[in-house]
This record gives structure tokens, sequence and C-alpha cells, in this order.
């Protein structure tokens, strides 16, 4: 007791460097009652924004507490992966990883995370009223989560108002559907001596059409089950109308204003040389710092047709403990801390990130901007799409579907169709 | 005595084992272990971290009848080796011959033709993704000065891996350095002797220096075949996410076998996959092998 007191107010006195505490610790071991519990905690964060808030979130941590110590390890983003597989593998992993949120469940039927569920039901609260419920609903397998969500993404609709002002749309009233939004676009288009020197919008800067086709339905392309949605007439609908917009601008227009693409000040939408722009929301940070003459306005994505949802697409990561991890009770403590509303908005205000945690994300600071309230409105309608446990790749059996029919080289309808029975065969053979 | 040597023959052969047993050590450590590993894994359902069952040949009848990318895998990785050895040998038969004539300032020459196979891995890539680029890469840049509208090469599926195998032809100096070394080796009395009796060049090529160098074009073969087959960065570095480009047209072998191992973690099926390509390259081998003493000419005589 004497000495946790002694600990405490030196470190409160002074800005103590560990090295000193580690002495202290040696010369007094024979009394010291109580072993910290050591962990390893891995994640790809090591860019010089990233690592110094999830390094301040760790330090927080283990300063909230006496009996666990957080190392923080950072692994490149192209090892970490595969490195925790072995780990797994040699029964000596982590003791807790940032992983993505989409394959939590099939990592969990391969075994290579924790089963939180024991540690949940010890709760008194109820954790997963935390967070937006379908970033938890990604996190289960068989009912039970094996990891807890970190972070997420959406995205959404930017568009630039002076372009607006200038062919006479209001400045203020962006496209709701697919219809208006065409219709905006071909106002916007600017064509001098049969060249495009501006474009109006174009579906595929930006998203994927696998975005478009989320977007069309509001469906995920296999669901829980098993069942395969691919060749639905929504989604036919979305790659159609993709298709004729590649058709109407022409590929040549097309691959000469994307092959003038770039970042920063380069970024298209930045430059002024699109009007309007589907963007993850982080695209924020860019126009605060390289955009600021851009008047810009942001809301949800236009939706197919009046009615059918302003549906978005996210991604995401989370936080888990790797299977066999040595200390499970503890590296939960830690996650659960990582998840609090305390780490997550102090994670959001300094890495403008959509947070798991709806409280966090609801905090004022992050209501003040702009695009970050839109953000939270649109994760109503965002769609996380984690990797189907029959079919973890099916996405190499679409997405060459879908560039046969973007090229021009199948009909949509055939390529789809190609692509929903090669998926279901893959979900019938991994089903057996 | 014959006791004595015998004892002293069984010292020494102790001894060269000693001497050898860091190599054997690590050979069976990490080659011949993981081999055999690999192959009882094959069939199995193994997943590294919780499961290895054995199920017989279920993973080689789905590669075969149920897996369309492995298919898909196959010819792309069939296609660019068809391609690129052939074109990479001649390559640097023809490199050799150019910068083996005797004028001034061919060193310089083959240290720049050498060069870009001293560069390598993920740098390299990435300069050829900006040189391949559709509108403002060097490639297309040239190709409209004499008035041809290029190709969007790796966007487009028909010309993604002819962009790899032209990729590939930038590093022909080091087979040509092999090729070099063994031109500078053949007698000059040969070429002598070919002059006195009236050979055109042509002739002195035909008949002297390819057949002379027939045991590196061999060995270049059998090696650049082998690599061939082992492609994968390329796919993986320069399709868009790592994916194999657009309409999997640079899905190679490898890259779809990682994907199981790493992605699906089905590494039981790509190990069964890892041997099927280990017979496809046995195949080769064999054949090459075979057919060499038709064309190999070795100058020891014995013909091996």
């Amino acid at each position: 007791m004497i000495l946790a007191g002694c600990s405490n107010s030196e470190q409160s006195e002074q800005p103590t460097p560990p090295a000193d505490q580690g002495q202290d610790d040696g010369e007094q071991a024979a009394d010291t009652p109580k072993e910290k519990v050591e962990l390893d905690f891995w994640s790809f964060w090591g860019s010089v924004t990233r690592r110094p808030i999830i390094e301040k979130i760790v330090s927080d941590f283990n300063g909230s507490q006496d009996s666990i110590e957080v190392k923080y390890t950072f692994v490149p983003w192209g090892d970490i992966w595969t490195k925790n597989l072995a780990a797994i593998a040699a029964g000596n992993p982590p003791d807790a990883i940032i992983n993505d949120i989409n394959t939590v469940a099939h990592r969990a039927n391969q075994k290579q995370n924790t089963n939180l569920a024991p540690y949940l039901a010890k709760e008194s609260e109820n954790i997963q009223d935390r967070f937006f419920p379908q970033l938890w609903e990604a996190v289960l397998f068989n009912g039970e989560a094996y990891g807890l969500p970190f972070n997420t993404d959406t995205r959404l609709l930017f568009w630039n108002k002076e372009h607006f002002a200038e062919v006479g749309l209001d400045p203020e009233s962006p496209p709701q559907t697919w219809a208006e939004l065409e219709e905006y676009a071909k106002k916007l288009d600017k064509v001098e001596n049969g060249k495009y020197t501006r474009i109006g919008f174009y579906p595929l800067w930006g998203v994927g059409a696998d975005i478009w086709m989320l977007n069309s339905d509001g469906k995920n392309f296999i669901d829980k089950d098993g069942n395969v949605y691919v060749n639905t007439p929504e989604k036919i609908q979305a790659l159609e109308w993709i298709v004729n917009w590649r058709n109407r601008l022409g590929e040549k227009t097309v691959n000469a204003f994307q092959a003038e693409f770039g970042s920063q000040q380069a970024d298209p939408f930045i430059a002024g040389k699109v009007s309007m722009m589907v963007q993850n929301m982080n695209f924020y940070t860019q126009l605060r710092d390289y955009g600021k003459n851009v008047k810009y306005g942001v809301t949800l994505i236009p939706e197919r047709e009046e009615g059918t949802g302003h549906w978005s697409w996210g991604g995401g990561f989370a936080v888990e403990i790797p299977y066999g991890a040595k200390h499970p009770e503890e590296s939960y403590q830690f996650i659960k801390y990582l998840t609090d509303v305390d780490a997550q908005s102090y994670w959001a205000i300094w890495g403008l990130d959509m947070v798991a945690n709806e409280n966090a994300a609801d905090h004022p600071d992050l209501q003040n901007i702009d695009v970050y309230k839109v953000a939270v409105e649109a994760m109503d309608k965002t769609l996380i799409t984690p990797t189907p446990i029959f079919a973890p790749d099916f996405v190499s059996l679409l997405n060459p579907q879908i560039d046969a029919a973007v090229l021009g080289k199948a009909s949509v309808q055939d390529a789809l169709s190609k692509a929903q029975s090669d998926i279901e065969n893959l979900v019938k053979s991994n089903k057996k | 005595m014959n006791r004595k040597t015998s004892s002293i023959r069984q010292r020494e052969e102790v001894q060269g084992y000693i001497f050898i047993l860091p190599w054997l050590i690590g050979f069976v450590v990490f080659v011949l272990g993981p081999l055999l590993f690999s192959l009882y894994g094959s069939f199995t359902n193994y997943n590294v971290t919780s499961r290895m069952d054995f199920i017989g040949l279920d993973n080689y009848k789905r590669m075969f009848t149920g897996d369309p990318l492995f298919w898909i895998s196959l010819y792309n990785t069939f296609y660019y080796v068809i391609f690129m050895v052939p074109l990479t040998t001649a390559g640097s038969i023809l490199m050799a011959v150019l910068l083996n004539q005797r004028m001034p300032g061919t060193r310089v020459y083959r240290t720049i033709y050498y060069m870009p196979s001293v560069l390598s891995g993920v740098a390299v890539y990435m300069l050829w993704m900006q040189i391949l680029s559709p509108e403002t890469g060097l490639l297309n840049t040239l190709l409209r000065l004499i008035g041809i509208e290029g190709p969007a090469w790796l966007f487009d599926p028909a010309w993604t891996k002819p962009a790899i195998i032209i990729m590939k032809m930038w590093s022909v100096g080091g087979g040509m350095l092999l090729y070099l070394a063994s031109m500078q080796g053949i007698p000059t009395q040969l070429y002598e002797s070919a002059d006195l009796d009236g050979a055109n060049a042509w002739h002195k090529f035909r008949y002297i220096t390819l057949p002379m160098i027939t045991p590196v074009i061999f060995f270049d073969l059998v090696t650049s075949l082998i690599g061939g087959f082992q492609i994968f960065q390329e796919g993986y570095v320069m399709s868009q996410s790592g994916d194999g480009g657009p309409m999997n047209s640079l899905l190679f072998y490898n890259l779809h076998m990682w994907n199981k191992a790493f992605e699906v973690f089905d590494m039981g099926y790509a190990m069964a996959m890892a041997w099927i390509l280990f017979v496809i390259v046995m195949i080769f081998t064999a054949l090459n092998l075979k057919y060499s003493r038709n064309w190999v000419y070795y100058e020891g005589g014995d013909n091996r």
C-alpha cells in the first residue's frame, strides 16, 4: 500500500520517465505485492498522424490502472496478418491486435481469435450497446462476439457549390436520386472544342461499381446463410446504369481524365475538374488541408429511386484477442478500454475517423464538423460487408465479371449471371 | 594395416559428415521437412490454426472440377511462360552478340544494359506502372510520336500480360552476361578458319557461336522456365488492389495459391496447388533434359 502511494505521488509530481520507475521497482522488488501483467498490442498504425494517437491511448490506459502494462508494437500493413497467423499457429500470439472487421467471423471459424462471450457475460453494462448495430453484427460468429469494433468509415457525396451556382442549380440542394444525379451531372459537364474540360460526375471515381450495386437495394451480395444475391434486378440495373454512363462519356474521355488524377492539390474534385464525387468521409481532411478555396457541400449518396434508401458502404477494423493469448482476461480489459467513450472520442477527434462507439461519435467537437455530422447520419444506412464464411473469396469471382461488363466485354446480364452461378458453386463446395 | 586404414576411413567419413552437418540440418529442417509436410498437408483441410483432418484427394478433385480460378490462373501462367521464356532468351542472345563486338565504349554499353537487372522488386514495378500509364506514360507517349495509339496496358485485360512480358525484356541483362561470358570463351581459331573458308557473319553466328553457347542456352531455358512458373509479385503489385488485375488477367498461379493460403486460410488446398505446380515444372524440366542431348553441344566430348 505504502509502495503504491509512493510511486503514485512520484508519478504525479514529475513526468516520470519509465526508466526511473523501473529502477524503483528493482530496488524494492522484494516488497512488491503484485506483478504487472505485460501485454503486447499490435497494429499497423505507424504513420506520423496515427501512431502518436494510438500510443497516447495506450499510455492513458497504462496510467488508468496499475495491474496491466500494455506495450504497443507497430507491424507494417504488408506483414501484420501473416505474422499474426504464424504467431497463432506457433502458440505465441500478441495479446491484442487490430484486425479487419470484415473477417472477424472468418477467423473465428478457423479458431484464430478468442470468444469474448464469457467476459461480456460478466459485465454489468451491455457492451454491445456501445456500437453501431451493423458493426456489432460484423464481429459475431454463431451469435457470439470474437472482437470489438474499433473504427469504420462511410461514403458520402461531395458537391462543388460554385459549380452548381455557375450552371444555375441551387447550390444548397444536392441530387437525391440517381436520375437527379444524372440530370445535374449533364448540366455540370463542360465541353470546349469537342473535349471535356470538366465532368459533372462519374460513378466510378471514388468508389467501385460494387458500392453502387449495394446502394441499389441495401443488400449484401451474400447473406449469412450463404444465399447469393448478385444478379438481382436492382443490381443489374445499377451496373447497367454505370455502363451507360461510361458509354455516354466515352472510354477515352474517362481514361484521359483519370490519368491526370492525383491526390492533394491534384485531386480532381479539389482541382475543380469534377463537380460531384462520392468519396470516403475522410476525404474531408484533404479538403481541409489542400482545398481551402473549394466551397463544397456534403450529403448522403443519392438513392436509386425515391424511397429505396441512401445506402452507403463502410469498412473498418475491430480489436480482437488472438487465439492462445496468455492473458485473455487482461487483454479483454484493454480492448474494452479501447472501445470506450474516452479512447474512442480521442481517436475520432484527432484522426477524424468514424469510430465504432456511437456516443463517442456524437461528441460535440465532432458534430461541429459538417462532414462528420452527415457521416454519423449516414451510418444508419451504411452497409458493412463481412466476409461470408461459405465464400470467403467470392469477390475474386465477382470482380472480374463486373470488370467485363464495365469494359463492354460482356453484357451486364450475362456477366452477373455468370458471377451468380460461380459464387453459388463456391458456396456449395464450401458447405459440404 | 587393413584395419587401420579402414578406421581412418571411418573417421574421415564421420568428419566429412560433421563438416556438412550444418547444411544437412538446414536441408532437413527447412527444405525436406516442409516439403514432406506440405505433401501430407495437401491431403488435409489444414487451415494453419485449428484443423488438419485427412480428406483424401478432395483438394485435388476440387481444383480440377470446382475452381474456375484455378484454370484461369494456370492459363495466365502458361501464357506468360510461353512468351516470356523464348523472348527473353532470344533477347539476351541478341544483346550478347551485339555487345560482343570489339568497338570503343563496349564496356559502357555492357554496364548500361546490365544495370536494370541489378534493380529489383517493387521499385521496378512502380516505375513500370508509370511507364505503362495509358495517357501520360512514357511508352504510349513514344508510340504516339510514331502515330500509334497505344493500348491501356495494365487496365485492358487483353494487354496486361504482354505489358508484363515487355517489362521482363527490360532485364535481359542478367542472361546477357552469361551468354557474353560463354561467347568470350569460344576459341578464336574457329572464327579464323571460318574466315578463311569465306563464311559471312550469319554463317559464323549460326554454325559457330550458336552451337558453342548451347549449354548456356540450355541452362538459361531451364532456370527461366522454373522462374517463369513462379511469377507472383507482378500480379500482386501491378494490379490495382492486389487481386489479379482487370478480369483476373494477372491472376497467376502463385497469386491464386497465396490468396487461398493466406486470405481464405485454405492451406491444404494451397499445398495441393503447390504440388501440382511442382509436377508441371518437373515435367517440363524432364522434357528439357531429355531433348537437350539433341541440340546441346558439350565441347568436353562426353555427352552430358
